[in-house]
């Protein structure tokens, strides 16, 4: 009987240390002291996707775009298959966790975080080259095809496809959901609150300023003849907004990323053009409309108010894309903002 | 009716009055040619910046002195460098698919040939997408026109070596080989697409193959102008001696048809018309096959009024296709491409329904 009661006694000590070890490592640090549960779920609650928020152990359970997704433990070999869910990836995990990326991810002028995927090999949207890498997490962009989704699921491997959010508060949401997903909650609130105070302090200054002051932006792309441009649910509008910039093509009706005309851009009458293009083809561009004669009177023509911007912040659909807000806002309101300079977002350590 | 008959008529009518072609060819000619004119200052008139109507035509007559109107700096350039270079780049490449079309049509004696048929338009969409692939469409002006127009050329240069066996091709030989060389050609650009690394060169090659007039200038006009109306005005020179291929080789030369010259050089001009077509506007589907045959269908099979009328039939279609383009969502655009099929594709239909019963094409 005695003995008996030692081994109940030693169980639930036993139990009480596991339960101790699992709260202590609730899935988002490995070596931090456990985060205060209440505060935490209160976080997690506001999240959409998040099945239980107060669920910081493994397995946890997200509701994506693909339907309920549970992830049995940490995901140690992350692989995305997008440039943006790549952004966020690496600047939540550390960059040896993260197996492979899209080829996209690699090409510095498009990517905010080529020096880190360099590394790491490139995928394309074959499955079977996908489960080469052996991953224990797949996260795919609403533009992955269901049938490889289906494929890798079929295999085992655990699919979170998620949507990323051009506006402010859908990043942060983006952040802590994509944390939560590989067991990083600590490093997604500690990035969601570095994004937050940039977008803050970018608020702090355009707005301040009167509404009559607001500019009329256009953002123009040109390959091979064609321009685009981005209109209301792009990308570039949301960057726009973000810089307290009017968004011309919004306000002509355009949504997406349409191609326009030259007549097009006479008809909208912006007072700056942005153009988020690599310069080699970016600077011919801009060369072009400065000295076509019809656009002569448009404002940002005449006022020599054309700019190549760096297309990895404008073109990229992740937090980066507040890197293009501020350098927007910058070549909008040049006098308010002391410095000049901006610098990139933190990486984990 | 059958082929048979429709080549019966042609026998019988060819060598009946010219008088008759005249005055068929004329008033067909100033209706489609009125229209053309309508077409061309109504699509002037229309687009994302908007000008009074008296201020276009001021504009548009002002080089004869009639300048009524007092207009902006900013409208005369509009109409000047921006709307009238697109118009007449695509009214050349309507005249050019047309007049290609139905001299294809004539030549393998099928109302489904188009200018397409011998591969020309699938080695000028390679060289357009090698040209977007490798970037270097982005960085000098007129690149993605030469690149397209090397293609369509080399693509008809190896159809016509494919066929020719001791200084003579088959005809038969000539089709079969337009057709796997355009099937070839496909899969490279299908490969190309795939192993593209930059999403915005696929969309740009995606934006290309359905054709468009985007940004043409006056540079297009002058590149295109001469060799279509040029290659045009031969091919309607020997629209006698392709009414009389259509007997048979033996009774063309019979007549006196220099079949082994008269039928290369038709193909020549043809290929050549159609690859500088695809250079400045894309691969544009449906006008080839479509306007001649809808002509075909109201003048009857004689190349001496259809060659002329598909000129401009296929210019007037272009006009109103790319007037749509560029104003039913502006300042967005269509692709021109895609309005020539939705427009083109039930009307043919309806064409088709409505003729199945006494059609007189071949």
């Amino acid at each position: 009987m005695n003995s008996l009661k030692s081994v109940v006694v030693l169980m639930g000590v036993l139990m009480l240390v596991l339960a101790a070890c699992s709260s202590g490592s609730n899935g988002d640090s490995t070596s931090a002291p456990a985060a205060p549960v209440a505060p935490l779920s209160t976080v997690l609650n506001g999240v959409p996707g998040i099945v239980d928020p107060t669920n910081t152990g493994w397995p946890r359970t997200v509701d994506v775009l693909n339907g309920l997704v549970t992830i049995d433990a940490k995901p140690e070999r992350i692989l995305t298959v997008s440039l943006g869910h790549d952004e966020v990836t690496y600047a939540m995990v550390p960059a040896s966790r993260v197996v492979a990326t899209g080829s996209y991810t690699k090409l510095a002028q498009h990517s905010n975080v080529a020096h880190l995927a360099e590394a790491v090999g490139a995928i394309t949207l074959d499955a079977e080259q996908v489960v080469s890498y052996n991953p224990d997490l797949v996260i795919a962009s609403p533009f992955t095809k269901a049938d490889f989704i289906d494929a890798l699921r079929n295999v085992g491997i655990p699919v979170v496809q998620t949507k990323l959010h051009n506006d402010p508060d859908g990043r942060i949401q983006d952040i802590i959901l994509l944390g939560y997903v590989y067991g990083e909650v600590d490093r997604a609130l500690e990035l969601a609150d570095e994004v937050r105070a940039r977008y803050d302090a970018l608020r702090e200054v355009t707005g301040s300023k009167p509404v009559s002051d607001r500019q009329r932006v256009l953002s123009l792309t040109s390959y091979s003849d064609k321009i685009y441009t981005a209109g209301a649910n792009s990308t570039e509008g949301g960057i726009i907004e973000a810089a307290d910039g009017i968004n011309v093509a919004a306000l002509a009706g355009l949504d997406g990323n349409p191609t326009t005309s030259l007549e097009g851009v006479i008809s909208m009458a912006p007072e700056v053009i942005f153009i988020p293009q690599p310069p080699d083809s970016g600077e011919p561009f801009r060369e072009q409309l400065l000295a076509n004669p019809a656009l002569a009177e448009v404002p940002a023509i005449k006022n020599g108010r054309v700019y190549v911007v760096p297309n990895k912040f404008f073109t990229t659909l992740s937090f980066w894309n507040l890197r293009g807000a501020e350098h927007l806002a910058l070549l909008l309101w040049p006098d308010d903002f002391n410095s000049g300079e901006f610098v990139g977002f933190s990486f984990p350590e | 009716m059958s082929r048979v008959m429709a080549l019966g008529a042609i026998r019988t009518n060819w060598r009946s009055s010219n008088i008759s072609v005249v005055t068929r060819l004329a008033a067909a000619s100033a209706v489609l040619g009125v229209l053309l004119i309508v077409a061309m200052l109504a699509s002037l008139s229309m687009g994302p910046v908007s000008i009074p109507v008296t201020h276009v035509a001021s504009i548009v007559l002002e080089p004869i002195g009639l300048d009524f109107a007092t207009y902006s700096r900013t409208e005369e350039l509009v109409i000047e460098q921006l709307r009238l270079p697109r118009i007449i780049v695509g009214a050349l490449v309507g005249m050019a698919l047309g007049v290609a079309g139905a001299t294809m049509q004539g030549l393998f004696r099928n109302p489904m040939a188009d200018p397409g048929i011998i591969g020309v338009s699938a080695g000028g969409a390679l060289g357009a997408v090698i040209a977007i692939a490798l970037g270097i469409s982005g960085i000098f002006y007129q690149a993605l026109s030469a690149f397209a127009f090397l293609g369509a050329m080399g693509a008809a240069f190896l159809v016509y070596g494919i066929a020719t066996v001791g200084g003579r091709f088959n005809m038969a030989t000539l089709l079969l080989a337009g057709v796997a060389v355009s099937a070839f050609f496909g899969a490279i650009v299908s490969a190309i697409m795939i192993l593209v690394p930059s999403n915005e060169a696929l969309r740009e090659i995606l934006f290309w193959l359905t054709g468009g007039l985007d940004s043409r200038s006056w540079e297009h006009v002058r590149l295109a102008a001469p060799p279509i109306i040029g290659a045009s005005a031969i091919i309607f020179v020997m629209s006698r001696d392709l009414n009389l291929l259509m007997l048979g080789d033996d009774e063309a030369k019979s007549m006196g048809v220099r079949v082994g010259a008269i039928r290369p050089g038709l193909l020549a001009a043809a290929s050549l018309i159609t690859g500088v077509a695809v250079a400045v506007s894309g691969t544009i589907a449906f006008v080839g096959l479509v306007v001649p045959h809808m002509l075909r269908l109201v003048v009857g099979p004689d190349h001496r009024v259809l060659i002329p009328l598909s000129a401009v039939g296929g210019a007037l279609f272009m006009v109103i296709a790319d007037t749509i383009a560029r104003t039913v969502v502006q300042p967005a655009e269509f692709r021109v491409g895609i309005i020539t099929a939705f427009v083109g594709a039930p009307f043919f239909i309806f064409l088709l329904i409505r003729n199945k019963r006494h059609t007189t094409a071949f």
